[in-house]
């Protein structure tokens, strides 16, 4: 099982070429997909309902099998592997959850390690590891699941899904079914998670707003067929077409500032005013944050500053030009 | 006339017999149903997955409830002769539609996200059942056995009429005498066999976490 680690991290780790997926009814719920997920990196599959994501997601995991086609997991065919074995070293979470009821969150988390024979105290150090990084206290362990909230509950599904170390994430909407509140908190907490791990994630979501938060690469489907494949900040600015310009719906800019950090666009030290221009940014901060703080401050430049030190000014000119050559896109497009 | 002091009177006096008699009647009863479980909850799971042959399966195993004991009894006799044997066979077909239906239904009605997330995680088709689905299904097959053993005692009282041992001794001869005391002497003990089995058949059932009883 153990694999060569440099090689590792330069491969693509989950590989769809020309696949299709035709169901034996005779609905075609996948069409000619090709696309692939580096090594480490989100990708998240989003597009309305119908439209092929979770039978694409479940190609990677052989719940279902291509008609035709290759999907791959670590540069090997999917059909090469022995199903359960796949299953076992790819991770698994969906948005009913699916928390075994009748046993404690322990044996929940622990279930994966169990059935692979981890010894009872590498199990246990495990869960106890798990919860902790799902920011879980340690006494849920001997609760059920119907004694935890769905917003804990979810985050003990997500334990059980690292517990045997995957290389490979599936998510089928896994915030789905939470309230707002609880989903935004599961999202940056997971976002957080996961910068802490190496590993892959293919995510599914109906909800643009959570496929641009949580990818690193967003592929939007329509009918089975990949409409883009493309970084956020890309798709923002130059979706390919009428459908996904209208899917990324109309606060596309302000979506757009979301994914820019202050630093790739801010203009020189220089430029910032050299008396108090208001709430001084970070050059971490996003554009959206930026933008707020630019229509609140009394000057038209405000100064970025990191460690005590004014690294860069930012002003209307550098916000502006995130957008340039998005209307040009979008006119060749529509030619 | 019958007044409850005769009855209890009745008891006190015959309650040698009447212990034999329970005993008995437990013996044949749980024998049947410990080879009624035995048989019918793995054929449950074995079809659980072919919707034609459980169907069938079904099918007959109701048909067979149907059929009145007093008939069903003489029509084995030829083939198991006079006494427990064909006592013991009918009560094992009887109790056939209760565990085995509850087997297959309690199997099929696993939530669907858990058995999802079982695949997804890639728990065999094994290690699903016995992991999950079984321990999900239990309450619901033990449902299925207690109605099965309150069904059972009832028909064994029947089959002491073709010469079984059991409680349907001292009722069938209480008729034959007119001794309206020890029928309802016997019954009352007969009752409350099946009570004492139903609860302690669902204790089982509350000891487990998480389950919850199903009445039936």
């Amino acid at each position: 099982m153990s694999h060569d680690t440099a090689t590792e991290t330069a491969s693509n780790s989950i590989a769809f070429e020309n696949v299709t997926k035709v169901y034996d009814d005779g609905t075609e719920a996948v069409t000619d997909v090709s696309f692939s997920v580096s090594s480490g990196e989100t990708a998240t599959l989003v597009g309305p309902s119908g439209c092929g994501k979770t039978t694409t997601m479940k190609m990677v995991n052989a719940l279902v099998e291509p008609t035709t086609g290759t999907v791959s997991v670590d540069e090997t065919p999917v059909s090469e592997y022995d199903p359960i074995e796949l299953r076992r070293k790819v991770g698994y979470v969906i948005q009913d959850i699916g928390l075994f009821k009748h046993m404690t969150i322990e044996e929940n988390v622990g279930i994966v390690p169990d059935i692979v024979g981890w010894s009872d105290d590498r199990i246990e150090n495990r869960v106890t590891e798990l919860l902790e990084l799902v920011r879980l206290d340690d006494d849920v362990r001997t609760k059920y699941p119907q004694e935890l909230s769905g917003g804990q509950q979810q985050r003990v599904g997500v334990a059980r899904a690292l517990a045997a170390e995957p290389e490979v994430m599936l998510m089928d909407e896994p915030f789905g079914a939470l309230d707002p509140i609880t989903r935004e908190q599961l999202q940056n907490e997971f976002l957080d998670i996961q910068a802490g791990l190496d590993v892959t994630i293919v995510f599914v979501t109906h909800d643009i707003d959570e496929a641009l938060k949580m990818g690193d690469k967003v592929a939007v489907l329509q009918d089975g067929e990949l409409i883009q494949y493309d970084p956020p900040a890309e798709l923002l600015r130059n979706p390919n077409n009428a459908f996904v310009e209208s899917f990324l719906g109309e606060d596309r800019q302000l979506a757009q500032l979301q994914t820019v950090a202050v630093r790739e666009v801010m203009g020189p030290a220089n430029e910032a005013p050299t008396n108090d221009g208001g709430t001084p940014l970070s050059p971490d901060d996003t554009l959206r944050l930026a933008v707020q703080n630019w229509l609140r401050s009394e000057t038209d430049v405000v100064p970025v500053v990191e460690d005590g030190t004014v690294v860069g000014s930012l002003s209307e000119v550098h916000i502006r030009s995130i957008f340039d050559g998005r209307s040009r896109a979008i006119e060749e497009n529509h030619v | 006339m019958v007044s409850l002091v005769e009855t209890v009177e009745w008891m006190g006096a015959n309650s040698d017999v009447l212990v034999r008699q329970s005993i008995q009647h437990l013996s044949i009863a749980l024998t049947a149903l410990v080879i009624g479980i035995v048989l019918w909850v793995p054929t449950g799971v074995l079809v659980r997955n072919n919707e034609r042959v459980s169907q069938v399966l079904l099918g007959a195993s109701g048909i067979v409830l149907t059929i009145p004991s007093l008939a069903l009894l003489p029509l084995l006799i030829p083939f198991f002769g006079i006494g427990e044997a064909p006592a013991i066979v009918a009560l094992v077909l009887y109790s056939a539609l209760p565990i085995m239906r509850n087997t297959v239904v309690g199997i099929a009605e696993t939530d669907g996200a858990m058995k999802e997330a079982g695949r997804g995680l890639g728990l065999t088709d094994r290690q699903l059942l016995v992991r999950v689905q079984l321990p999900m299904a239990y309450p619901v097959i033990m449902a299925g056995i207690r109605q099965a053993t309150v069904l059972l005692i009832a028909i064994t009282t029947v089959a002491a009429y073709f010469g079984a041992g059991g409680l349907g001794r001292s009722i069938f001869a209480g008729i034959r005498l007119a001794n309206a005391d020890q029928i309802i002497g016997a019954t009352i003990v007969l009752s409350a066999l099946a009570i004492v089995l139903d609860y302690g058949l669902a204790t089982t059932v509350r000891l487990l976490p998480n389950s919850e009883v199903i009445d039936t």
